[in-house]
Parts: C-alpha cells; sequence; structure tokens
C-alpha cells in the first residue's frame, strides 16, 4: 500500500538523464528495505533500480508489483539480477504503450470531450465529473496495478490481454466521435448579419442553425487540413484571429 | 499593485498545487485546463465576493483551453506547452484586471486579450518546465554519486528536492505575473477602442473551431469514419439535441461499432 501511496509521486524528480528513475526508486524503497534488511544487498537493490526507467505513470505501480516480487526470488536465490533488469526493461516499454494509448490517446479526449458538452451548457459541476469519471480507472490500475503485478508476476501481461484494451480503446474514440458530432455544429458561434437582412422571420432560426452548421464544419475541416500539413496549432489560432478580426471590420461576422 | 499582493499569492498557490499535478505527482488531472481555470475562478471569486462569475469565467477558459491544446501530451521526452500555469494566469488576469469594468463587452475584452497573453505564457512555463527537469538530471546525478558512496538517504532527499523545485518555480512564476501583470493589461484593454475591440467576442466563439479540428484529427482514421463524421454533423444540425440523450448515444455507438469490427488489424 505505502508502495502505491510512493507511486503518485513517481515523476516528482523526473529528469532527461534517468527519467522517473529517482522516483521508480523512492516507491520501492520501504518494500526493499523489508525485503533486504542487509545493508550491502540492499544498497545493491538501490542501485539497480537507480538505473533509466520510463513508463505510463498509471501503470507503473503494475511494474512495481512485479519487480518486487522478483527481487523476492532474487533474495531467495531462484533468479539472477539480469531477469529482473530485462523484465523491468520490458515491462516497462509494454505498460507504456498500454497505458499511453488508453489513458493519454482515448481515456482522456473521451472525458474531455464530455466535459466540454456540459461545460459549453455552463454546467458548473462540470470540473468535477469530469475529475470524478477520469479517476476511475486511473485509480483502479494505480492501486490494484501493485497486488496484480506481485501476485501473478510476469503473468500479468496475460491479465491486461484480457481487458481487451483495443476494444476499449476502438469503443472510445467512437464515442468521442459521436461527442464531436455534437460539439462542431452547435459549439463555434459563427454569426452573420445577412440572414437577419435575407431572411423571413419563421425561417430565420433553422436557417441560422443550417449556416451556422455548414460554416462551422468547413472551418473545422480547414483547421483540421492545416493540422495534419503539420501547421502548429497555435499558428491555426493566431491565422483564425486575424482572419476573424478582418471579417469582423468588414461586417461579414457579428 | 498592494491591492493584488492577496490576491497573487492566492494565485501562486494554485499555480503551484496545479502545476505538481500536471507532471510531478499524483496526475489527477486537476492540472486539466477544464479543471484548473474553474478553480482559480472559484477561489479568486470567492476571495473577490463573486464566486460565480468567477467560476463561469473559469469555465469558458477552461473550455477553450482545453481544446487549444487537446494533443499536448509529456509523452517520453516531450515536453508540451504548460496548459495548467496557462489556465490559472489566464482566469487570473481576466478576473483581476476586468472584474472592475462594468459593462459586458469590456469584460469580456479583458478576458479575452487575458486568454491571448496566457497562450504565450503556457509557451513561457515550458521553458521554465525543461528547465526544472535540468535541475533534476543535476540532482540526479548528486543522488547517484550518493549511492556509489553509501548515502541511500540522498534518494529520498534527491526526490523531494524535485517536488518542491517544480512547486517553487510554478509558485514564483504565478506570483510574479498575477501580481505585476494586472495593471499592464487594464491599461492595454483601456487602450483598444471597444466598438471595435468587441471583434475580440467573435475571436472566443471561433476558438473551439481548432480544438474540434485537432480533436477530429486524432479520431478519424479512415474515410468511413470521415463520411459517418459529416452524416452525424448534418443529423446534429438539423435534429435539436440534449446534452443529456448525448452521452448515452455516444457510449451506444462507441460500444456497439467497437463490437463489430475486428481490432485484431
Amino acid at each position: 500500500m505505502q508502495v502505491a501511496f510512493r507511486s503518485f509521486f513517481l515523476q516528482a524528480s523526473w529528469n532527461f538523464r534517468g527519467m522517473m528513475n529517482m522516483g521508480f526508486l523512492y516507491s520501492l524503497k520501504p518494500a526493499l528495505d523489508m525485503i533486504y534488511p542487509d545493508s550491502p544487498e540492499r544498497q545493491a537493490a538501490y542501485k539497480r533500480h537507480l538505473d533509466y526507467f520510463n513508463t505510463n505513470p498509471y501503470m507503473s505501480s503494475i511494474v512495481m508489483g512485479v519487480i518486487l516480487s522478483l527481487e523476492e526470488r532474487l533474495k531467495k536465490g531462484e533468479i539472477t539480477e539480469d531477469i529482473i533488469r530485462d523484465t523491468k526493461e520490458g515491462l516497462m516499454t509494454a505498460c507504456a504503450a498500454v497505458g499511453d494509448g488508453l489513458f493519454w490517446d482515448s481515456w482522456r479526449p473521451f472525458v474531455a470531450a464530455a466535459a466540454l458538452v456540459l461545460a459549453f451548457g455552463n454546467y458548473l459541476f462540470t470540473p468535477l465529473l469530469f475529475l470524478a469519471f477520469y479517476n476511475i480507472p486511473h485509480l483502479y490500475f494505480r492501486f490494484q496495478g501493485i497486488f496484480w503485478g506481485y501476485r501473478l508476476g510476469t503473468d500479468v501481461i496475460r491479465l491486461l490481454r484480457r481487458f481487451q484494451i483495443q476494444r476499449i480503446r476502438l469503443a472510445l474514440r467512437y464515442a468521442t466521435l459521436t461527442l464531436l458530432c455534437y460539439l462542431i455544429p452547435n459549439h463555434v458561434n459563427l454569426h452573420t448579419p445577412f440572414l437577419l437582412t435575407n431572411l423571413p422571420l419563421e425561417y430565420y432560426y433553422f436557417g441560422e442553425k443550417v449556416v451556422q452548421g455548414i460554416s462551422a464544419t468547413a472551418l473545422v475541416a480547414l483547421a483540421a487540413l492545416a493540422y495534419r500539413s503539420k501547421i502548429d496549432v497555435l499558428m491555426i489560432s493566431f491565422l483564425l484571429m486575424v482572419c476573424a478580426l478582418v471579417l469582423y471590420h468588414w461586417g461579414i461576422l457579428i | 499593485m498592494a491591492d493584488h499582493l492577496s490576491s497573487a499569492l492566492t494565485v501562486a498557490i494554485i499555480g503551484g498545487i496545479v502545476d505538481l499535478d500536471s507532471t510531478a505527482t499524483w496526475q489527477f488531472m486537476i492540472s486539466q485546463p477544464i479543471v484548473a481555470a474553474p478553480l482559480t475562478g472559484l477561489f479568486l471569486g470567492m476571495s473577490l465576493g463573486d464566486a460565480r462569475a468567477g467560476l463561469k469565467l473559469g469555465l469558458m477558459v477552461g473550455t477553450i483551453l482545453q481544446l487549444v491544446w487537446i494533443e499536448k501530451l509529456p509523452l517520453g521526452m516531450n515536453v508540451p506547452p504548460d496548459a495548467a500555469l496557462a489556465s490559472v494566469l489566464s482566469v487570473a488576469l481576466g478576473f483581476l484586471a476586468g472584474h472592475q469594468y462594468e459593462t459586458y463587452v469590456e469584460r469580456e475584452v479583458c478576458n479575452t486579450v487575458a486568454l491571448l497573453f496566457s497562450v504565450a505564457l503556457g509557451l513561457f512555463g515550458r521553458s521554465l518546465d525543461i528547465l526544472n527537469r535540468r535541475w533534476n538530471s543535476a540532482i540526479d546525478r548528486w543522488v547517484s554519486k550518493g549511492m556509489v558512496a553509501g548515502k541511500t538517504d540522498t534518494i529520498s532527499i534527491g526526490h523531494s528536492l524535485g517536488g518542491v523545485l517544480s512547486f517553487t518555480k510554478a509558485f514564483l512564476f504565478c506570483f510574479l505575473i498575477a501580481w505585476l501583470g494586472v495593471e499592464p493589461l487594464r491599461f492595454f484593454t483601456k487602450s483598444l477602442n471597444f466598438v471595435y475591440s468587441s471583434g475580440f467576442i467573435v475571436i472566443q466563439g471561433l476558438l473551439p473551431a481548432i480544438g474540434f479540428a485537432v480533436l477530429a484529427s486524432m479520431c478519424i482514421q479512415s474515410k468511413p469514419e470521415l463520411k459517418a463524421v459529416i452524416a452525424g454533423i448534418v443529423i446534429f444540425t438539423i435534429l435539436p439535441a440534449s446534452i443529456w440523450l448525448i452521452f448515452p448515444a455516444a457510449c451506444t455507438i462507441g460500444w456497439w461499432f467497437s463490437r463489430s469490427t475486428d481490432v485484431s488489424t
């Protein structure tokens, strides 16, 4: 449990040399102290885990659990130090790929898009909902990961496979796209005075909605094209601002 | 300037805590603009007796910054712009400089100028973050030497020092900007011609398009998906949609189509 709590501080000393190495050792320290009460063995374990370490922070507890179980086996003389090094290296890469894909690429954009739908509706409790939803899988993996890793050892990979993470990612991507379909026509505010003067009042609301939907989609498509052409987001924003100010000045946008 | 001292301290504490969450610790995502900005707005609003206005401003700023930087992630060596500090400072500057204006347009122009300024601050925050990580590399060297010399306590000290540096960096940065930046921002906003500067409100309405474009680029991966998205946009343009129906619809669509797709490829 102490290791799981310490893993929240994994990246406090993130650096370009060893990345999360100090955080990894800091998290494991209480458990290593228990496994190796003798000073020389303990120091060797400390040095072993001060090597380069980088993975997804939410999945790091799985690596920690596996490494602790291997350290216990090393203490009993069942395995060698090299096995611990190789396992750590392989597992941190696998967990980084799974965790980054699941949390950064899929879960965060989905929860953010859902929060944006609420925020555009002026629901003031949106940040609380965002935090609550986002952190359910985060905390689950963070605490449960230690026990999975410790109990299952390297078999933890099989357990992760059972989660069907690729399918979850796909479902989240489609759900995010659905939210996007709602957000684009409803929450890009493009208003032009021409409709007011040219459309009869009974058609005004529908006409405004259709024009806004079409122009918002065109604007988003243009921005997406620019983004895919590797133009920086800030440059696209700047160009959009300049165009908006010019169109406002000419009376095309209000 | 002395009036802003207590507000600047509040902003600095929030900035420090929020920045710790962005990489160094927890990662509960308090540092995401959609949370960090309303949090700042709430605390500043409470201290100035208008919590609701602060929260609303925070939500508006958070929404836009969340969208603009939705794809920026701290993966591996990549250090993204500091969206957390940008969110905190955008709300702080906009609220502190704008709450004395009487008209809606004046306040909104002030908020938009603060928002644009904070994007630049987010980029500067990235440079500070890189500097912080270089200091951490020096700490790592010191810890490694300590380990060789048998000083095992160096790991706890070095690791904690990294966290303290991260907090201090954000605290000082936010404090200085919130303390010294309000008056220049108010002066700049006053110098704008408010009749024409309401064009800034038009910008505010258009900025979400950038974020939607980035999100669409991230999520659309094939032509059939693009066609489906266009069809979805047409449906949501024509039909009135309740936001409470959108969530079950999104979850059902996600579940249904992922079931029928072969993910092994």
